[in-house]
């Protein structure tokens, strides 16, 4: 897995060997947890030991604990995702497998999405009090405050509405999170504690300055802490380390007491005065660090090799507010408060220039231990444009996850236009950047600052000698290309790809097969297979030599589809298969589109469970890519179809009205698609009136023949059928075509015409048999049936005609009474979505308790449909509802 | 927009880098008090983000009205 996960954000800080032990605290904390409360609120300033308190409680709380260290780049809710359920893998791995790589992707899914997947794998987790350590876990959300963002707070407060009862939430704050606290708190779900708990009480601080620190002070000098630190935690231990080794502690005690300074201001020259000046120095410097390790310490000190670990040791013993990240002592940070202390005195000791030089030195120390983003991280706060540049550019850069190209993108929108405007490549960073994480609508603004850049006369010729120029020439239009294909614009397409070919670059490996696909798109788009194929050949081939992943996934997957079009299946077939094996890493956006094919593969060979198994994979994931339609609606017309195979008739009709309604509301491209297999429901049901009656409002020649043949009007059907054969074979669409042969076949036959529909036919068979197609003449019911009989006993093709028959043998028989009436037309009022979701829960033996967590359902909104259900089937209890649902063909 | 800050606490002159330049004076009840120019309200909160991350008690935080004569001299405090 390639994500970036940093594990030390995940690490659990151990509870502190000195500390003054608050049972006052943690007694309320377990009282809350156990009483099922749902969030305890840790919130208060800095410094008032809120990380300290919670790893003390949860240590010793007997539950699993997963933890999440918030920075300020989690306001990225897909990284905040990413974090989460990687903080929930600690737990148990298996939570949300497959989730990381789809929101590393570019294209990737909504919060919601994402959360009830997850929040579905957490209910069924076990949930066993007597069980031990099976009794739920917490989750800890530490530095809450970091995280300035509505969608997070959303994410969370969608979380806390569904949270399974396995589930206990603390959030550590500086501020109050935007979140429903009072509904919360006036529900009893929310425990708090804030500064007034939090703060040392009298004997507290007592404790910690004469049996923590062992200061023996007397009980005057004791309250004159407490009075002026107010019990802060942080002012308390500041105070206690300037006084270890002060030879008058009393003196001390007398002017900072007297003194209305800053108690941290105050104390932090104390505090460092302490130290020897190589730790002062050390402490300063190191303050620019986000993280800090012996070796980066020692390349940012430029001090001999191992002296930055007995330095990082001596601090952590020192009790000068440093944490350690892992159990090996490798990684620490300052505590956040210290650290900012610190950089402001940083600021004032030594001059810009030689910070600067501080931050290129970490970022040398970064890129030479292959940690490139935060090398970049590091040249950007220096403000070394070249150096960031270079960076940004690196080959392992990991610039196909979307936290190293948000960093980027931030980076390169807070520079100067000025600067952007003499080196425009800049500008095109932004552009493919913008391209690659699915906001192609913000990608022109970009291409035309390039343009009005190259367009003036200021440009230092250096940085753009004229092949540089014609390069971007071309990546502006291959970009244009690329945005002008989410719009399914094939003439811009067309226009802007072929001149993107003519100027890029053609070393320009990248661009070019993104070109080149953009092409092949808008050739598919028209029917013209041949160039199609020629361009995706092409793009595949530019992403090898390239080693471009992305490129290789998404032009395989396009050929997959042509080789479907033109009947290579078992082509097409391992072509998805090597793209599914490589989709747990990098899950391109079209990855939905490879499960489906594969899906459709299966179904074709009549492997009725496969298909059923890719297909609801594909709609899986094309859920989680919920702004993207085509998949989506797919993938749900293609379950509906096997549904139909199976005989549910009501399991189909219910996915075609929702894929209907989505369509409406959203893709009114895709709506051909819907009616036709809406038609073909109609014409299974024996509904033949319906199906007409649909079909006339839409332009579906092929369907049209179906329904018509239906109808018992066979020469029609030919009248439509002919021209559309003609037009089909010139685009060479194979698939397509062998359909419209077959209905011609079966028309034929209904004609009359005997002889000419068993030629036609043969010939049909004799391009199927080799890839093995059973659906193509399966699904054509009945008079397929009798047709492939006739066939047998002319002898044409005996094998395989044998087989097919042998299939339509096997096919499951109608389980209702009669075709023509769908079975939950027998009700007085038919059952809701929600209501048969309720209704087959209840068969399954849930209890309402239950069915409530299962479905996110408050306890009574669960009763009401019962209620109702009951009423439609006119049943009095459970039980009965079952046996008449089962009646009625609804389960 | 000239907003005047509050603190609990004495901060000495060489916050003002910490604070965007804002004036910083002491006053006698131990407060210190942040005033100048600050430009919109994305600015006030980032300021305000300071001083909570410093741990400093916030005690107030006033709009006040530009005296054209003399920028940071308060007329009379908005509401």
């Amino acid at each position: 897995m390639s994500a970036p996960i940093l594990a030390t954000k995940l690490y659990i800080p151990p509870p502190r060997p000195k500390i003054v032990p608050r049972p006052r605290l943690v007694e309320r904390l377990n009282e809350e947890l156990a009483a099922g409360c749902k969030l305890t609120l840790i919130s208060a300033s800095a410094g008032f030991g809120k990380t300290t308190l919670v790893s003390e409680w949860i240590a010793n709380c007997g539950r699993q604990v997963a933890w999440l260290s918030l920075d300020e780049r989690d306001c990225d809710s897909l990284r905040f995702l990413s974090y989460l359920v990687a903080a929930l893998q600690t737990i148990n791995p298996g939570i949300g497998r497959g989730l990381l790589a789809v929101l590393q992707s570019s294209e990737p899914p909504g919060a919601e999405a994402v959360l009830t997947n997850l929040l579905n794998e957490i209910t069924t987790l076990p949930d066993n009090p007597s069980a031990g350590s099976g009794q739920g876990f917490i989750l800890v959300l530490d530095d809450y405050h970091l995280v300035d963002s509505k969608p997070v707070d959303q994410a969370i407060a969608f979380l806390l509405e569904h949270q399974p009862p396995q589930m206990h939430l603390v959030i550590a704050t500086r501020e109050d999170p935007s979140l429903p606290l009072p509904r919360l708190r006036a529900r009893g779900q929310c425990t708090e504690l804030r500064a007034a708990d939090l703060r040392f009480s009298p004997a507290e601080v007592a404790e910690f300055l004469n049996r923590v620190m062992r200061l023996n002070l007397s009980d005057g000098d004791v309250a004159a802490l407490e009075s002026r630190t107010e019990g802060w935690i942080a002012g308390l231990q500041m105070a206690a380390l300037s006084m270890q080794g002060h030879p008058d502690a009393s003196s001390f005690i007398q002017s900072f007491t007297g003194s209305h300074r800053f108690v941290l201001d105050y104390l932090l020259e104390e505090v460092l005065q302490r130290q020897p000046i190589a730790v002062q120095a050390f402490l300063l410097r190191t303050s620019i660090l986000e993280r800090l390790c012996s070796p980066l310490c020692e390349a940012v000190l430029k001090a001999p090799v191992n002296s930055g670990q007995e330095t990082l040791e001596y601090i952590e013993r020192a009790n000068l507010f440093i944490i350690p990240l892992d159990n090996e002592r490798r990684w620490y940070r300052y505590h956040h408060l210290f650290a900012d202390l610190l950089r402001k005195r940083l600021g004032q000791s030594l001059a810009p220039e030689e910070i600067t030089k501080l931050q290129i030195d970490a970022s040398e120390w970064y890129e030479n231990n292959g940690l490139i983003l935060d090398a970049f991280r590091h040249a950007a706060a220096a403000n070394d444009i070249e150096r960031a540049v270079r960076l940004m550019e690196s080959k392992k850069m990991p610039i196909h996850l979307r936290g190293a190209a948000m960093a980027i993108l931030d980076w390169l929108e807070s520079l100067p236009k000025t600067l952007l405007d003499a080196r425009p490549a800049l500008w095109w960073k932004q552009a493919a950047i913008l391209l690659m994480i699915g906001q192609p609508m913000d990608v022109e603004e970009k291409l035309q600052a390039i343009e009005t850049a190259l367009a003036s006369a200021t440009l230092p010729n250096a940085e753009l000698d004229d092949t540089n120029r014609r390069d971007l020439i071309g990546k502006i239009a291959a970009a244009r290309a690329n945005v002008a294909q989410v719009q399914g614009q094939t003439e811009i397409i067309l226009v802007q790809a072929r001149r993107a070919l003519e100027y890029l670059h053609p070393n320009d490996l990248n661009n070019r097969s993104m070109a080149i696909r953009s092409l092949g798109f808008a050739y598919f788009s028209r029917g013209n297979i041949t160039d199609a194929s020629r361009a995706y050949t092409e793009a595949l081939s530019l992403g090898q030599d390239s080693e471009d992943i992305i490129n290789i996934l998404l032009a395989s997957i396009r050929l997959g589809q042509i080789q479907e079009t033109v009947n290579q299946y078992t082509l097409a077939s391992e072509n998805y298969r090597r793209v599914l094996l490589r989709i747990d890493d990098y899950s391109p956006p079209n990855a939905p589109l490879a499960y489906l094919g594969l899906a459709r593969i299966y179904y074709e060979r009549n492997d009725i469970n496969a298909a059923e198994q890719y297909g609801e994979q594909s709609l899986q994931l094309a859920r989680q890519y919920d702004q993207v339609h085509d998949r989506l609606i797919q993938s749900e017309l293609f379950l509906a179809r096997l549904r139909l195979v199976r005989k549910d008739a009501v399991g189909a009709a219910h996915i075609l009205s929702q894929a209907e309604q989505t369509a409406r509301q959203k893709f009114t491209v895709d709506l051909p698609d819907v009616v036709a297999a809406q038609v073909l429901f109609h014409l299974h049901e024996g509904n033949t009136d319906a199906a007409f009656q649909l079909i006339q409002q839409y332009d579906l020649p092929v369907m049209l023949a179906r329904v018509l043949i239906a109808q018992g009007d066979p020469s029609a059907a030919l009248a439509v059928l002919e021209p559309q054969r003609q037009e089909i074979e010139a685009k060479g669409l194979v698939n397509r075509l062998l359909r419209v042969m077959v209905l011609q076949s079966i028309a034929l036959y209904a004609h009359g015409e005997k002889e000419k529909a068993l030629e036609l036919l043969g010939e049909v068979l004799a391009r199927t048999e080799p890839e093995g197609f059973i659906r193509l003449f399966v699904d054509e019911g009945p008079r397929m049936a009798e047709l492939l009989s006739a066939a047998g006993a002319q002898g044409i093709r005996p094998g395989y005609v044998n087989k097919l028959l042998a299939a339509f043998a096997a096919e499951p028989k109608e389980q209702r009474p009669t075709a023509s009436v769908p079975s939950s037309s027998m009700l007085v009022e038919p059952l809701t979505a929600r209501e048969l979701e309720v209704l087959r829960l209840i068969a399954a033996g849930l209890s309402n308790q239950e069915i409530c967590v299962r479905l996110f359902l408050a306890l009574d909104t669960v009763k009401g449909h019962n209620r109702r259900i009951f009423e439609k089937l006119q049943v009095q209890r459970r039980t009965e509802a079952i046996a008449r649902a089962r009646e009625l063909g609804l389960l | 927009m000239v907003y005047q800050i509050r603190l609990k606490g004495h901060l000495d002159g060489q916050w003002t880098d910490w604070f965007d330049g804002l004036t910083i004076t002491l006053e006698e009840d131990g407060n210190t008090l942040l005033s100048g120019p600050v430009v919109d309200q994305a600015a006030l909160h980032g300021l305000l983000k300071k001083v909570r991350d410093l741990g400093m008690p916030l005690v107030s935080v006033v709009q006040v009205q530009i005296d054209e004569t003399n920028p940071y001299c308060s007329k009379k405090e908005k509401k």
